[in-house]
């Protein structure tokens, strides 16, 4: 699976990083500057409630900042970044779980058309406003286990490990989404399936 | 293949292509920044936690590294003759060797320099497209914020700036100012075809 995540393409000084790790004001706000926007953006997709978005990021940096000196720089920044940010949205999607009484496995509601329709999802979007839209209809699982596997370039296993789950469970949430998401992806002119082989696991 | 044929099949529900296609929309989704105010947020739980350092706290350190160099001076001044006279062998000093300062000076000017080119570069670039990938538009973007965000800390009187901390912050002006040229230059190069 691609690594298609924007943490891969912000590079920091390593001078920077060693600052920082010293507790310099000035390099954390550098590191925060280059990384809010996508830490942000994955901390909003998951929760979709711009308020615990904000508090994740915050959890998030303070996290970075308390644990910086331990990095040692054999992964990228960027991905390490985006390690514990991932845990600290997840961590909090469990934590409303556990609140509502809910287990994961209960999180899935099947979205029928008119659910689809008032989400703003056409049948035939061609926009990134349609799909993110869709995004937003499935459940908070689903949705996580999409973005992880194919924007972040997560395995089902790191998944897996992530929600304390089963790699079954991974691949299940990733195959009901697929589902939902499906009548997006067809060609809209010739109104044809785009050929192609199934995709391997 | 997991090996798994009922579980392989479940989780087809995807071509290749329509996998392809979704993992490129997603990815292609605009990033959001979050709300000024949250760094202000995190920047004073962070002092609160004693987990970065204060400027106030580094003025008091800088003015206590400050007397003990003075007091260090002090010392040698009285003491120096004395031992120099005790010994009998010639001491070779090196002539006014550069200092740590003149050196960050030197690698600051560099600095300056080759982000004044940068930012004459990217002034000779064609204007940027109306019409651009929204992907596109939200990397320009953040770059540029980066870099104003930088400008600001350069330019605020308020802000004590050590000249390690300007070089810093100029360094990463311009590893973003060439990010920016590299972005910027490509898409030029595109409109141009």
């Amino acid at each position: 699976m691609a690594d298609m995540s924007k943490f891969a393409d912000i590079d920091i000084d390593p001078g920077i990083i060693k600052r920082a790790a010293n507790g310099d004001a000035k390099a954390h706000e550098i590191i925060y500057r280059a990384f809010s926007a996508p830490v942000y953006s994955i901390c909003l997709r998951f929760t979709r409630v711009p308020a615990h978005a904000e508090d994740l990021v915050q959890e998030t940096f303070i996290e970075i900042m308390r644990s910086i000196a331990k990095f040692r720089g054999e992964a990228a920044l960027g991905s390490w970044i985006r390690r514990i940010a991932v845990t600290k949205a997840l961590m909090f999607l469990r934590s409303a779980w556990t609140k509502r009484g809910q287990m994961l496995t209960d999180d899935w509601h099947e979205v029928t058309e008119g659910d689809a329709l008032s989400h703003g999802i056409s049948r035939h979007p061609d926009d990134a406003m349609d799909l993110d839209a869709a995004l937003a209809s499935l459940s908070d699982v689903s949705r996580a286990v999409v973005w992880l596997h194919d924007v972040e370039g997560f395995t089902h296993k790191e998944i897996a490990g992530f929600m304390g789950k089963t790699e079954s469970f991974s691949k299940s949430q990733l195959s009901r989404a697929y589902q939902r998401l499906r009548p997006m992806l067809e060609v809209q002119e010739s109104g044809t399936q785009p050929d192609g082989a199934a995709i391997s696991y | 293949m997991s090996g798994n044929k009922k579980e392989d099949e479940m989780i087809c529900a995807l071509t290749a292509d329509e996998q392809v296609a979704l993992q490129a929309g997603l990815s292609a989704l605009p990033d959001t920044m979050p709300p000024r105010e949250v760094w202000q947020r995190i920047r004073e739980q962070a002092e609160a936690e004693g987990l970065i350092k204060d400027r106030k706290l580094n003025v008091r350190s800088n003015w206590f590294a400050g007397a003990g160099l003075a007091a260090a001076a002090l010392v040698a001044a009285v003491m120096l003759p004395g031992l120099l006279q005790q010994t009998d062998t010639m001491t070779v000093v090196p002539q006014n060797p550069p200092t740590n300062e003149q050196v960050q000076l030197t690698a600051l000017q560099t600095l300056v320099t080759e982000s004044r080119e940068l930012e004459s570069n990217l002034r000779a670039l064609p204007d940027a497209p109306r019409v651009m990938r929204a992907s596109t538009m939200a990397t320009i973007s953040d770059l540029e914020e980066r870099i104003a965000a930088i400008d600001y800390q350069l330019n605020d009187p308020a802000v004590q700036m050590s000249a390690a901390d300007r070089e810093l912050f100029w360094r990463e002006r311009v590893r973003l100012m060439k990010s920016l040229l590299q972005l910027r230059y490509a898409q030029a190069q595109r409109t141009a075809f």
